[in-house]
């Protein structure tokens, strides 16, 4: 990896502080990673002696150990940091959580947050590099750079690709950071859910509504089932999971019925049974667990990438 | 204090000097007399070029004199208001405890008195402002209460609102209406649109506002009350207002200054000074504030002034505190957005106290000097330094700003700009 170019930006925040040359510059180096990664010997020097800490005011499981092994295979150090929730209410704030763990020498921070705009709120009064794991329902850059980069693996191109992003959008960070991303690499994209679950402005994205899941997934190339999130969901927005299913759901009998073979992803952890059945996330039209693997590499990328900014 | 403006411009639709190029003398405190060339024993003001306008009346502003002193007590609050050319302000009723009986309004008008600025108490509706049962309306009003609001709790109960429009009536008491339905508006913090959608966050509908108007007007005419609505801010709003005038309706309405100067565009950074109630809206809606102002559909501007310490507004947006201070910053932006000075003197000097119902200020000889003395064309830089609030939540601190007030007189006292700059 001679001649290393650089990230137009010295965060990561979300896909919108990225353009179509950073995400190719991901891409490429993720690539490489990605073949490292299924070397004998899966470790690289790159990170050397950089202090990464892994600060997460939210529960997550995979994509902390995705960031953790990433670092670990870029051999950085690095430090975790979990808990429940950040508010004014409960005392320390989040400018002083960071700082307290900043102090013990740390070059960057990778943050989940409840909070959209956490991370660009924190990047006005820190100085270390921040790649944002989540904020809200706002962005998720590293999910929707691995989902990309996954569609791409399948298809060898991004551009003209037909995605639906199918669940629960107004409150998915996934959905927004996926919109953003495949939009800057040419697919064409699609939102499908029940109507109380679509922000009502979402057409502004330059995407498509489609509230008929069998007709969405007859237009699309690729089905990105996202999971739905009743722990964000302050209030119903639709009466039950089992009507859900009945409207929402993936199951077999409908992916046999369509015109063409579509790919099935999904950000997981899944609710099986729910958004899409067992048969069909176990069936070879999913590439689920391939987007697990390209998180590794595609996290060890933008790591990498913004180290150089150090 | 006796001071003498030189060949000034008077501004006041209600004086016989309107628009005309004067001296006016001032001595203790009263305007005694209005000609050309008048010779005194006076410190004189070199005013050509300026503009002498009655003193600013903001019907929407909060101080914390009353629990929360840490945001602003009354002498930060009415200096900032001085500073700002106001020299009457109606305070909301959001402190602790809320100002919700006699108790609370005569502690404000006592914690007030001999103050340059004059200060209107405004009185709960509901009891605490739980929006549940009627406060003690009449006798707030006898001790002082011109109106009554629950302020940023807008009534949620159309019986409540029904009954206090009607209470009101007995003794001339006005009504406003903080228009917002809280059960569309959820917990969004934003304006509901393009840019919610790309910051992820929920949004608030204009909906939630526009329903609430209509509930409020439905009640004005079924009860035949007057009826203030504070703090419009969508184009439908003004549009809803404008007929309802049309109609006949007792209502009037003003609009907060920063509405007319911003968008949500704003909020991308997640800048949490941008987060106000109402949120932001877009240009469009900016275009039809403008509009409703110049033609008479909104009657009023006010400052919304809402001081907040740092540790409330320097947090994630989605646990900042809503508001902005205003006070010092009403007139530049006023300018800023392309009004003339004589229709910022109607919406923030004349209207104002007629809505509210006391005397009008006026520029002729005999009067109390109650004035303002402006350049719309003076610029001057908004600091920490010269921010007179004990708060600086503004987006606008930083900023260099159009529109100057260069001196405030009121109760026979005196602000000047050059001091504190």
């Amino acid at each position: 990896m001679a001649d290393q170019q650089k990230l137009s930006s010295r965060h990561l925040l979300g896909i919108k502080d990225l353009n179509r040359n950073d995400i190719e510059l991901i891409f490429e180096t993720a690539a490489n990673f990605k073949a490292v990664l299924n070397r004998p010997i899966k470790k690289v020097p790159s990170l050397r002696d950089v202090t990464i800490a892994n600060i997460f005011f939210e529960n997550s499981t995979r994509t902390r150990l995705s960031f953790e092994l990433a670092q670990k295979r870029l051999s950085a150090d690095t430090i975790n940091f979990a808990a429940a929730s950040s508010s004014v209410s409960k005392g320390e704030t989040l400018i002083d959580t960071v700082n307290n763990i900043l102090a013990m020498k740390v070059d960057m921070v990778v943050m989940r947050h409840p909070y959209a705009g956490a991370g660009i709120f924190l990047s006005r009064h820190i100085k270390a590099q921040i790649v944002n794991a989540g904020d809200g329902a706002h962005e998720h850059p590293t999910q929707a750079l691995l989902d990309a980069f996954s569609i791409r693996e399948k298809y060898g191109e991004v551009i003209g690709k037909k995605v639906v992003i199918v669940g629960d959008i107004l409150h998915s960070r996934v959905a927004l950071s996926n919109i953003l991303c495949l939009k800057q690499l040419g697919a064409e994209v699609m939102v499908c859910g029940p109507t109380t679950l679509i922000p009502k402005f979402i057409s502004s994205l330059g995407v498509k509504v489609e509230h008929n899941l069998i007709k969405a997934l007859n237009w699309c190339d690729v089905a990105n089932m996202l999971r739905i999130q009743l722990e964000r969901q302050d209030i119903k927005y639709f009466p039950s999971l089992r009507e859900y299913t009945m409207l929402y759901g993936l199951n077999k009998q409908i992916l046999d019925s369509l015109d063409k073979e579509i790919t099935v992803m999904h950000p997981g952890p899944i609710n099986r049974g729910v958004e899409i059945t067992s048969d069909v996330a176990d069936s070879k039209q999913s590439i689920i667990l391939d987007q697990v693997e390209n998180g590794v590499a595609v996290r060890m990328a933008v790591l990498y990438l913004l180290a150089g900014q150090i | 204090m006796d001071l003498l403006f030189k060949s000034v411009t008077i501004i006041d639709p209600n004086s016989v000097y309107h628009k005309q190029v004067t001296d006016v003398l001032v001595e203790d405190g009263k305007i005694v007399r209005i000609a050309a060339d008048i010779q005194a024993d006076a410190e004189t003001i070199a005013a050509k070029g300026c503009y002498l306008s009655p003193g600013f009346f903001d019907l929407n502003c909060n101080f914390g004199d009353l629990g929360l002193e840490t945001k602003e007590d009354m002498q930060s609050g009415t200096r900032a208001a001085s500073a700002g050319g106001f020299t009457g302000v109606a305070l909301m009723p959001n402190m602790q405890p809320p100002v919700h009986s006699k108790s609370e309004v005569q502690y404000l008008l006592n914690q007030s008195r001999g103050n340059l600025v004059s200060v209107y108490p405004l009185g709960a509706i509901s009891y605490k402002t739980q929006g549940k049962d009627l406060a003690e309306l009449y006798d707030m009003h006898t001790s002082g209460a011109l109106a009554f609001t629950d302020g940023n709790l807008p009534v949620q109960d159309a019986g409540l609102m029904e009954r206090a429009l009607l209470y009101a009536q007995n003794f001339e008491g006005l009504v406003f209406s903080y228009p917002e339905d809280l059960s569309i508006a959820g917990k969004a913090k934003v304006h509901e649109g393009m840019v919610s959608t790309l910051l992820g966050m929920k949004g608030i509908p204009a909906l939630a506002e526009e329903l609430m108007i209509s509930r409020d007007l439905y009640l004005a005419e079924y009860t035949n009350s007057r009826l203030h609505f504070t703090t419009v801010s969508t184009a439908q709003a003004v549009e809803q207002i404008r007929k309802a005038k049309a109609k006949g309706l007792k209502v009037t309405c003003d609009v907060a200054v920063h509405h007319l100067v911003l968008t949500d565009d704003a909020l991308m950074g997640f800048d949490s000074l941008y987060k106000v109630k109402p949120p932001l809206r877009t240009q469009e809606d900016v275009n039809a504030l403008l509009q409703g102002l110049r033609d008479g559909t909104i009657d009023a501007i006010v400052s919304q002034h809402t001081p907040h310490e740092v540790e409330f507004k320097e947090v994630e947006f989605e646990v900042a505190e809503f508001g902005m201070i205003g006070l010092q910053t009403a007139f530049s932006l006023a300018v800023k957005a392309g009004l003339s000075l004589e229709l910022i003197v109607e919406k923030m000097a004349v209207n104002p106290r007629k809505i509210i119902g006391i005397k009008e200020a006026s520029i002729a000889e005999g009067e109390m000097a109650n004035l303002v003395l402006l350049n719309p064309n003076t610029n001057w830089n908004y600091s920490r330094q010269n921010n007179l609030s004990k708060s600086y939540n503004s987006p606008f601190i930083g900023q260099e700003m159009t529109g100057k007030v260069l001196l405030t007189i009121n109760n026979n006292q005196i602000y000047k700009s050059d001091i504190h700059d």
